[in-house]
């Protein structure tokens, strides 16, 4: 296959038009590792120390205390956001800069929350949120 | 008349679908030295010499009756993918903990360190894990 340069250069010409800004944004912001009910399994209230799950886990984000122990929270985050911008498509077209954008963000937050005895031994755990694998949707309505 | 192979076309319009890509980071806090860490013996170590190793903590915690210093440390790297169309951008974030817990005596009883900033990478693409 061979491309002419005249076919070259209109495609370059109009890949220099849409380069002025992209139509379409994909963002993921991730803290920590997303735990998950699967990660947390081997956990066994009345029986697992606190030690153990950081043995496996690593160190939690915070340590508190109650009334009855500690509480051990792990905390993370997987936001995902995206947004598109219809306006774009005139770009070509039109003298002024058009925007028609609809985007959407989800915060993934969660947390899991370990009650520890003064023993540091787990009596029970749960997650704060149970979150469900969330998509990228920019659809707002 | 110049042509161009098909390779040569496919590199040419990778090069101009490609606006560019951007690598940033960010970090809160001090770097937790693992020397510093090791340096510290538990049932041996006091207080003052934690915090002459260490440095005064982030976060001061009274837990089970016993003081429990923490030092942290936040690393973010983003990576970007500007195409034409569209922009894939990625921000991983992870922390490094030190929880160093202290009998009523203020002696060391547990060092507890995570250091998950080291196998943190600059990632671009948004979709799967």
């Amino acid at each position: 296959m061979k491309l002419p340069l005249s076919g070259v250069c209109l495609m370059l010409l109009v890949a220099i038009m849409c380069v002025s800004s992209a139509g379409c944004n994909v963002v993921r912001i991730t803290l920590n590792t997303p735990l998950t009910p699967n990660d947390v399994a081997f956990v066994v209230p009345g029986q697992t120390t606190l030690a153990d799950v950081i043995a496996k886990l690593g160190t939690p984000d915070s340590i508190t205390e109650s009334n009855t122990g500690v509480v051990a929270t792990y905390r993370f985050l997987d936001m995902k956001y995206s947004r598109i911008n219809f306006g774009w498509l005139l770009k070509p077209f039109s003298p002024v800069d058009t925007d028609l954008i609809i985007s959407r963000t989800g915060f993934g937050t969660d947390a899991l929350e370990l009650l520890c005895d003064s023993n540091w031994v787990v009596t029970h755990q749960s997650f704060l949120r149970r979150l469900s694998d969330q998509r990228f949707n920019p659809n707002p309505f | 008349m110049l042509f161009f192979k098909p390779l040569t076309g496919i590199i040419v319009l990778a090069l101009v679908m490609i606006q560019g890509c951007a690598f940033s980071r960010g970090t809160l806090g001090e770097d937790i030295r693992s020397e510093s860490v090791a340096a510290i013996k538990k049932a041996t170590t006091t207080k003052a010499e934690v915090l002459d190793l260490l440095g005064a903590p982030d976060r001061l915690l009274q837990v089970n009756g016993r003081d429990v210093f923490q030092y942290y440390r936040y690393d973010a790297k983003v990576g970007s993918l500007l195409l034409i169309l569209v922009n894939f951008s990625r921000v991983s974030i992870k922390s490094d903990d030190l929880f160093v817990i202290l009998n009523r005596d203020g002696i060391v009883e547990d060092v507890i360190l995570s250091k998950r900033t080291d196998g943190l990478n600059f990632r671009f693409w948004p979709f799967g894990e």
